[in-house]
């Protein structure tokens, strides 16, 4: 079956698991899951299920990778053997290595690297299962995870997709919208400036579709910010 | 990395403590951690558990394939255990291949399963010859704070018992469960202060010497042995070992069987 085929929204506009067209999947977000770690976060989101850790500020060996005027940032996003329908081997691939480094990308756009030179933060991202948007949960979990460790930061980063079924923009796609979806655009926001410091898309969009999937993006991406200080007050969200 | 500058002052610790009948978190010598299981926690697996013991937390999952079998043996699937000690699991785990570490993990991990005969392979069989399943267990670490082998031993074969094989998935008729006859347990025995213990945790394990890993079978048949480190230990001593794990074993084999609803 090819793109429009499947018909994934009713004439109410209601879609096959009972979200509106903005609407995001539930979230819930828990604290100190590793807790050998200096900092971790475990985000579920959808029937995503993401595990994010981080160890550091640590000495940074071998010495070549050290940077005189700053920390570097090893972040490794990894799906699980388990994580999705048909087994992955283990191993990097040439996805999980570009997702790592835009993940990796994003976050040195917060984080005070310049706190702590010649050190390494880690930041490891386990997808354990795995639903559609699994780039989005576990940049967003590494980025509470990094202020769970106590990582000095200039704001959080939020992420959220939106995307295009059956002609009509949506957010936050599920598995189903995704497979058989004619747009993503996931986006990593910062909540208190709305800046940008993630950004990929594809598939077909015009400038009025384009318009509302980011505007959908953002409007999520406050909200999710919401859950997300919360839970790094109280250690989780919901209560 | 955490290795002490100076582990000789964690070793002097642990035989002070040792001498006086004592551990790092006030367990007695052959005592657990608290043993949490928890089953069927990952959608995407066919069957799945997580344990924790202490700050020690591990997932397993059960995957399905199907494979051409061997041709000494036609009439049977297969089981594959694959263990994977991830660098989210601790600051001395570094990403890259697998260590020697983690190999053999998994292989004392899945000999103990796979020699206990609790999975009948001819039972995985769809066309002789042609076609039968292959199970997957993949033991990954969430956190390491010592004793990955009881940990991963134990969510293997809770998982594996709660595994459902997804025919209609595949279009070979209904699903069924995984038939598991037998509830293997590994119970590993660290030297630490010059005295054996059972469940050393993360401290214990860097300041200890040689393991003793045993897998005993529902009626204490021994399935697995393996040694790992430098050290040498008595006939005694693994007598002694032998019986604690046949008591342990028993404890922990109950513990699973009560997740089924006393099966």
């Amino acid at each position: 079956m090819g793109y429009g085929d499947v018909q994934m929204i009713d004439a109410n506009g209601i879609r096959n698991d009972g979200r509106k067209a903005g609407d995001v999947r539930p979230i819930s977000i828990e604290l100190g899951v590793v807790p050998v770690a200096d900092g971790s976060c475990r985000m579920k989101w959808g029937s995503n299920d993401v595990i994010a850790a981080i160890y550091g500020p640590m000495e940074a060996h071998p010495r070549k990778i050290q940077r005189q005027d700053r920390a570097v940032l090893d972040v490794r996003y990894n799906m699980a053997p388990f994580s999705t329908s048909d087994r992955i081997r283990p191993g990097f691939n040439r996805r999980s290595r570009e997702i790592s480094k835009v993940t990796a990308e994003a976050l040195e756009s917060v984080v005070m690297l310049e706190l702590y030179p010649r050190s390494k933060i880690r930041v490891e991202i386990e997808i354990i299962c795995a639903e559609a948007g699994t780039r989005c949960v576990g940049l967003t979990a590494a980025s509470v995870a990094l202020a769970h460790a106590g990582i000095p930061m200039t704001d959080l980063v939020v992420s959220v997709a939106s995307g295009k079924i059956n002609d009509v923009v949506v957010c936050d796609l599920n598995k189903a919208e995704d497979n058989y979806g004619e747009a993503d655009l996931p986006m990593g926001i910062l909540p208190n400036s709305g800046e940008l410091v993630f950004l990929q898309m594809d598939g077909d969009l015009s400038p009025e579709e384009f318009k509302q999937a980011w505007d959908y993006n953002m409007d999520a991406a406050m909200v999710i910010h919401d859950y997300c200080v919360e839970a790094l007050k109280t250690g989780r969200y919901p209560q | 990395m955490s290795i002490p500058l100076v582990p000789q002052l964690l070793r002097s610790h642990l035989r002070e403590l040792a001498e006086n009948d004592q551990r790092l978190d006030n367990r007695s010598q052959f005592e657990g951690r608290d043993v949490e299981i928890e089953v069927g926690i990952l959608g995407n697996a066919e069957g799945s558990a997580r344990v924790r013991m202490g700050d020690t937390i591990v997932l397993a999952g059960v995957k399905f394939q199907t494979m051409t079998p061997y041709p000494d043996r036609p009439n049977e699937g297969g089981l594959m255990c694959m263990a994977e000690v991830r660098p989210v699991s601790g600051r001395q785990h570094e990403a890259g291949p697998p260590s020697a570490e983690s190999i053999e993990l998994s292989r004392v991990v899945d000999r103990g399963i796979r020699e206990s005969g609790c999975i009948d392979t001819s039972d995985l069989c769809i066309i002789p010859g042609e076609k039968a399943w292959q199970v997957i267990l993949d033991l990954f670490a969430v956190s390491d704070d010592g004793n990955l082998f009881d940990a991963f031993a134990l969510a293997g074969i809770t998982a594996l018992r709660n595994a459902i094989i997804p025919q209609e998935k595949f279009e070979l008729g209904e699903d069924r469960p995984l038939v598991v006859s037998k509830t293997p347990i590994m119970c590993s025995y660290q030297r630490v202060g010059g005295r054996f213990i059972f469940d050393a945790n993360g401290r214990e394990e860097l300041g200890g010497d040689e393991r003793i890993h045993i897998t005993l079978g529902d009626d204490n048949h021994v399935h697995s042995l393996q040694k790992g480190l430098k050290g040498a230990f008595t006939a005694a001593e693994f007598t002694e070992l032998m019986e604690e794990a046949r008591k342990k074993g028993e404890e922990l084999r109950n513990m699973v069987h009560a997740l089924e609803g006393g099966n």
